[in-house]
């Protein structure tokens, strides 16, 4: 143990002079570990947010586990939370040797995170109704913690923040009138100073999409922000009364940049999904205009919740390529602080951290035809591929999009972005709906469709290494089905990538050479992260599968999504033997 | 004459099951009472498409419904209620006659694919 530490060590103090980051094997002052890993580059020892730290990198610095031991990597311990409804989807957390994660219905574990003992667990009790009427209901994403608490968001419209060291509730604030509105939250809260950020459904949702800021001693909500019409420049942008019912919603949680002093957001589509105006959308149809600000990427001052500036990813999105992907990764070129964003569509945006202007775009989906290409200049949509009402046919990406919410990681070491792109496409007919409403029915669509291969070729996926800013691609390894569940970046120089089918595999982060892999016996559709507990590396990985977009996997790519159940889940951990 | 079942089958369930809930859901029902409104196809591609994909054609995240030897009192009750993890109740928002214009388009649907 002590040869170990001491290895790890040095390691760790190699790596602070690369990326400034904490780095230690051994347990410290758990507020300032805490605080640390979640401002600083690396994490450390813990995984505190969402994203790993508030830059999004989804990367661990720990380096014990790496491309010459990883073979040797086995399960540590394994936690059934029961009644993984869609899977387990959410990601774990890891401060000062405890792990905490939720699942459906928002229940949330304290385990100790060398072992797995469970050390407290908290179910709270949801309205029922609300739960069996919601759509993408009833699974969470994540948690967050800050001021001793954690933090969960429930499907019927609520956020609570439960005692790190007991689980007892120290507030539960209704934050959305989901019995009106039958929408609640499924993302993870992001925890910023003394606030509390998270953001409610949307998209499809008719309804305006809002973004909370809460005081996260008290869980008195200090500022509410919509993204649809949420300042007068917005609402010009939503013709007559469309923006009543105009969907957005904020339903990842985003990243932070201290030294400005902005939460990064992503939004979602606007509602109805398709739009029957074609062409025609700035005149007339179901919601004339851009739809401000619908899959856009705001940036918010978290301590008022005020807009500072924004760039709309999709003017009048009309295809459901929404910017709620949460990731936002954060990093330096010559001079420049750059943030990274991946838009649902296909294309990664790279901006400029100070006022969101675009620096590049660049694709990494390869049957993206809704656009001709995104001007890598300004941003702008070339050739849009308007869709009027009657049939269409091959329209790509298909609605599950050319990358979906999941996230992927960035490696300081190696200096690449790993990302997972999807193949496949979808025949539709544009038709004209009415929103259901008071209450709410989940989902405007406005459109029949049907998922169907690329024109020569099966759908599928990909996961490749490449520069963040640029796109250049330096590999590449291909998957007969497009992988749905985050990626790890890690120290040891490993790429980390949780399949559909099951197997966890772990690559060489500068070649992509597959080096290990591990069957856990039920496809993959949440987390992954590292950390250190009691001086050992672990990898935890939440299995499970079920969510909207692998429920597509079983029409098109048969066995064994046919018949994968869709009520399991677990938490995996490994570490070497 | 499918649709006439239909329309028979969903009928008789609005007679005989009248709680204060359905009462009031009834009376809520906000959709306007114009002939678009009631028309099935239109509710089906606002709400029903994402997952019964092609129309209800084809299976996709849900299962293809043309042709289904299902009974109607079982789509009713599967439409109300939902299914844990997989479909959502519809219960609180549709009305009994939106609830028999979604029947009726079931119904109508070839199965031809």
């Amino acid at each position: 143990m002590t040869t170990q530490r001491t290895v790890l060590h040095l390691a760790c103090l190699a790596l602070v002079v690369l990326v400034a980051g904490a780095c230690s094997m051994s347990t410290s002052d758990a507020g300032t570990t805490r605080a640390t890993a979640m401002a600083e580059p690396g994490g450390g020892n813990d995984w505190t947010t969402y994203h790993g730290t508030y830059q999004s990198w989804h990367y661990s610095p720990l380096t014990q586990i790496n491309t010459d031991n990883v073979k040797r990597l086995r399960v540590a311990w394994v936690h059934h939370p029961g009644r993984s409804t869609r899977g387990l989807q959410s990601t774990p957390l890891v401060a000062d040797g405890v792990l905490y994660y939720t699942g459906s219905y928002s229940r949330v574990w304290a385990l100790d995170a060398a072992t797995g003992k469970p050390l407290w667990s908290y179910f709270p009790k949801l309205n029922d109704d609300l739960v069996a009427a919601q759509t993408h209901s009833p699974y969470t994403r994540g948690i967050a913690l800050g001021q001793g608490k954690v933090f969960v968001g429930t499907v019927d419209g609520r956020l609570i923040a439960l005692d790190m060291k007991t689980g007892q509730p120290a507030w539960d604030t209704k934050l959305v009138n989901s019995e009106k509105l039958t929408v609640g939250f499924t993302g993870a809260p992001l925890f910023v100073k003394d606030k509390v950020v998270i953001g409610a459904q949307g998209g499809e949702w008719p309804g305006r999409g809002p973004i909370f800021g809460v005081d996260a001693a008290s869980g008195r909500k200090v500022w509410e922000f919509f993204t649809v019409a949420g300042t007068e420049e917005a609402m010009k942008t939503w013709g007559g009364e469309s923006w009543k019912t105009g969907g957005g919603g904020g339903w990842m949680a985003g990243g932070y940049d201290p030294e400005t002093n902005t939460v990064w957001w992503g939004t979602g589509n606007p509602a109805p999904l398709y739009d029957w105006a074609g062409s025609d959308w700035k005149t007339s149809g179901p919601r004339p205009g851009d739809n401000l600000f619908t899959s856009s990427i705001i940036a918010l001052d978290p301590d008022t919740g005020k807009l500072k500036f924004y760039h709309q990813e999709l003017p009048h999105d009309a295809w459901d390529f929404d910017s709620a992907v949460g990731e936002f990764v954060m990093l330096e070129r010559d001079g420049k602080k750059l943030v990274v964003h991946p838009n649902k569509g296909g294309h990664v945006f790279v901006y400029d951290r100070k006022d969101a202007s675009v620096v590049n775009v660049w694709q990494l989906a390869k049957n993206i035809n809704f656009v001709r290409g995104v001007d890598p200049k300004t941003g702008a949509l070339i050739g849009r591929r308007d869709l009027p009402l009657g049939k269409h046919t091959n329209l790509c990406p298909a609605i599950a999009g050319g990358m979906s919410w999941n996230s992927g990681a960035y490696s300081p070491k190696t200096g690449l972005y790993y990302k997972i792109g999807q193949e496949w496409c979808m025949d539709l007919e544009v038709i004209k709906t009415t929103p259901v409403l008071e209450p709410q029915a989940q989902l405007d669509i406005g459109a029949n469709f049907t998922l169907r291969n690329p024109e020569g070729a099966k759908a599928h996926g990909h996961l490749s290494g490449r520069d963040p800013v640029t796109g250049a691609k330096k590999w590449e390894v291909m998957f007969p089905e497009p992988p749905l569940a985050s990626l790890l970046a890690t120290g040891g120089n490993l790429v980390f990538v949780p399949d559909p089918r099951g197997m966890l595999r772990a690559y060489n982060a500068e070649t992509g050479q597959e080096l290990w892999s591990h069957n856990n016996g039920i496809g993959h559709n949440g987390g992954i992260i590292s950390y250190a507990a009691k001086g050992k590396q672990y990898i935890a990985v939440a299995t499970g599968w079920g969510s909207l977009v692998g429920d597509e996997f079983g029409a098109l790519f048969g066995e064994p999504y046919k018949s994968m159940p869709k009520d399991s889940g677990a938490i995996v951990v490994f570490t070497l033997e | 004459m499918r649709h006439i079942l239909a329309v028979a089958v969903a009928v008789t369930l609005m007679a005989t099951v009248v709680s204060a809930q359905e009462r009031s859901r009834t009376q809520s029902a906000a959709v306007p009472s114009t002939d678009d409104a009631l028309d099935g196809e239109k509710l089906f591609g606002t709400l029903c498409g994402f997952c019964h994909q092609g129309g209800g054609r084809v299976a996709g995240r849900g299962p293809k419904l043309a042709g289904t030897d299902r009974p109607d009192e079982y789509l009713l009750n599967r439409i109300r209620v939902g299914k844990e993890g997989a479909m959502p109740a519809y219960g609180r928002a549709f009305s009994e006659t939106q609830l028999r214009a979604l029947i009726a388009y079931i119904r109508s649907l070839k199965d031809d694919q």
